[in-house]
């Protein structure tokens, strides 16, 4: 059916439709808007701040004046052009804190009554300055108005070259660059399986008991590092305060506004510090998790050896390894991000249940495990994936379940594979 | 007048197909006058659907257009052929599902555009929630636990994202060469 223009979009199942050319028309506006911003601040700055500047460095003619009267960081000078006297008022001080070679700071170095150089300005004569030197801050100020060039021109120059071409267009000019990327590796590199994650991160480490030992994803160390980012801060501000209350009652002039208020800050600060000390004593008394497997990538329907190290001073209700299949859904929701996961497979490969490990000697445990035929391989776009890991998890007496997690990789093993 | 239409005819109509093999075809323009036509693309592709923005990446891409000399002619089907890739497999997950296609746009005057689209299969992915995926993956496990010559917990249906609860302590013991000093 030929479409009509349409102003207004309107959902249809999992797409939208509605005008395309409305949509550029309003993308380009949005993006001229920024980059007319990033014009007018960057011609407002030049004209009034930095092309003064230079000319006061470069232009401006130098002469001796006398000072007459100060008044702030203000001086009223006299001087001399072509035997023609002249009056202005001036700072007494250039704009820069660092100084030039011709300045010296201090309101007290102009006296009253004495004679200094100063430069006065060869257009308009009555403009003088006693110190000279370039504002360090200044270049600060003008990268505003040069990002929102950048995001505007670079947005305009977008929309220009997107208008009027289709999804599929635009989507093919993207593969051809990738290609080209690609192109520039060698054969070895190239993955035979586009947008299937590449294998190369799992298997650079070899393992001492099967072919590969495979990486940990989400480190302990980063959740502790979290935890300890959120305790610290949090507890130094709250502490503050409490030294206030706490003198407060000391002096014998309690402020009980003051202490109620705290009460709750100090039990979020007592918790977030009960958490922290759970986590580094989960991470430090459970000691490392290793799993090694003997095959990258793996395959649907194929069977892989699998090698579990798991140390630490530990008394554990159960122990399992679980093989599983996550997708994950990335969308925007207004201006947020939102990411859904849904776990699609889950299967049991290994578990052990009231078992006792000891410092030196770690359980160690070998099994093997499948991949359903039949089952989705790895995926990876960019608001869409699908990831296969290994979660290692138990029940430690006394403590919370913990769990970690191993990605691996599988291929798709269809009919006629081909190798390019 | 007859309405502006797209056909298109797959070779091998409606059977899945496998990676590495040839996916060809032809396409027809109907109700459309040769003036009328500016350019016309074809496109196989693979988009997604589901929870998630869509992503949508083009495989084959050939773009005809009279600016450039080409030359259209809607009484004439136009033909196209291409060797599919390895991957992604057609899927039909729980959040995301991969829909492969060919696409033919066809710009007219005025701003128009009429689109024909057939979806096709690449591969044969079993549905996460469908009862053959399980069975296959109960057959597997059984499979697992026979070589490892002891038994082996079943697949899982996961109830909801990001089940962690452990099975109850009644499940059989997997343990293949488990060995704790």
């Amino acid at each position: 059916m030929a479409r009509s223009f349409r102003l207004y979009e309107k959902k249809r199942g999992n797409r939208w439709t509605g005008s395309k050319r409305f949509g550029s028309l309003g993308e380009g506006l949005f993006f001229a808007v920024f980059f007319l911003l990033g014009c007018v601040g960057l011609v407002f700055i030049l004209a009034t701040q930095v092309i003064p500047e230079w000319r006061v460095n470069h232009a401006f003619v130098e002469s001796q004046c006398t000072v007459l009267q100060t008044r702030g960081g203000e001086a009223q000078i006299e001087y001399s052009v072509s035997g023609k006297p002249h009056l202005a008022w001036t700072r007494t001080a250039s704009a820069s804190d660092s100084g030039g070679p011709d300045q010296q700071e201090g309101p007290g170095r102009f006296a009253e009554g004495g004679r200094y150089p100063c430069w006065y300005d060869p257009v308009d004569p009555d403009v003088a300055v006693l110190a000279r030197g370039y504002t360090w801050w200044l270049w600060l100020t003008l990268s505003v108005p040069i990002s929102f060039l950048l995001i505007g021109g670079g947005g305009l120059i977008y929309t220009v070259l997107s208008l009027g071409k289709s999804a599929e267009r635009r989507a093919a000019r993207v593969t051809r660059s990738a290609s080209r990327d690609l192109s520039e590796k060698t054969a070895t590199t190239r993955s035979p399986f586009p947008h299937v994650p590449p294998a190369d991160q799992i298997t650079d480490s070899p393992g001492t008991e099967l072919a590969y030992r495979l990486p940990m994803a989400g480190s302990p160390a980063w959740t502790l590092g979290l935890w300890l980012a959120a305790c610290l801060p949090w507890n130094g501000l709250v502490s503050l305060f409490a030294v206030v209350a706490v003198n407060s009652v000391w002096e014998g002039h309690p402020d009980w506004i003051m202490i109620l208020f705290l009460i709750p800050f100090l039990a979020i600060g007592i918790g977030l510090i009960v958490v922290f000390v759970r986590q580094l004593v989960l991470a430090t008394a459970i000691g490392p998790t290793l799993l090694e497997i003997s095959d990258q990538p793996l395959y649907p329907g194929g069977k892989c050896d699998v090698y579990l190290s798991q140390t630490g001073l530990l008394r554990m209700n159960w122990l399992e390894v679980l093989l599983v299949c996550d997708e994950e859904a990335t969308y925007r929701h207004g201006t947020n991000t939102r990411t859904e996961s849904h776990r699609v497979f889950q299967q049991s490969v290994f578990r052990r249940d009231q078992l006792e490990v000891q410092h030196g000697m770690p359980l160690a445990a070998r099994f093997a495990a499948e991949v359903p035929c039949g089952a989705m391989h790895s995926f990876k776009a960019e608001h869409n994936e699908v990831n296969w890991k290994f979660i290692v998890r138990g029940e430690v007496a006394g403590w919370p379940n913990f769990e970690r997690s191993f990605p691996v990789i599988v291929c798709p093993n269809g009919h006629g594979i081909s190798k390019s | 007048m007859k309405e502006p239409l797209v056909r298109i005819r797959l070779d091998g109509n409606g059977r899945v197909y496998h990676p590495g093999e040839t996916f060809s075809g032809e396409y027809r323009m109907e109700g459309i006058a040769l003036e009328e036509i500016k350019a016309v693309e074809v496109s196989v592709l693979w988009h997604t659907e589901g929870k998630g923005d869509e992503d949508l990446a083009v495989h084959d891409f050939h773009r005809l257009s009279v600016e450039n000399g080409d030359q259209i002619d809607p009484r004439r089907p136009g033909r196209f052929s291409t060797v599919l890739p390895n991957s992604p497999l057609s899927y039909r997950g729980v959040l995301i599902k991969i829909r492969w296609c060919v696409r033919v746009r066809v710009f007219l005057t005025r701003g128009r555009e009429v689109l024909g689209e057939v979806p096709f299969r690449l591969g044969e992915v079993l549905p996460p929630r469908s009862a053959t995926f399980w069975a296959r993956a109960r057959r597997s496990e059984e499979g697992v636990s026979s070589n490892e010559g002891s038994q082996a917990a079943g697949p899982e249906r996961p109830a909801s994202p990001g089940n962690g609860h452990p099975p109850g302590d009644d499940r059989p013991l997997p343990a293949a060469e488990a060995t704790v000093p």
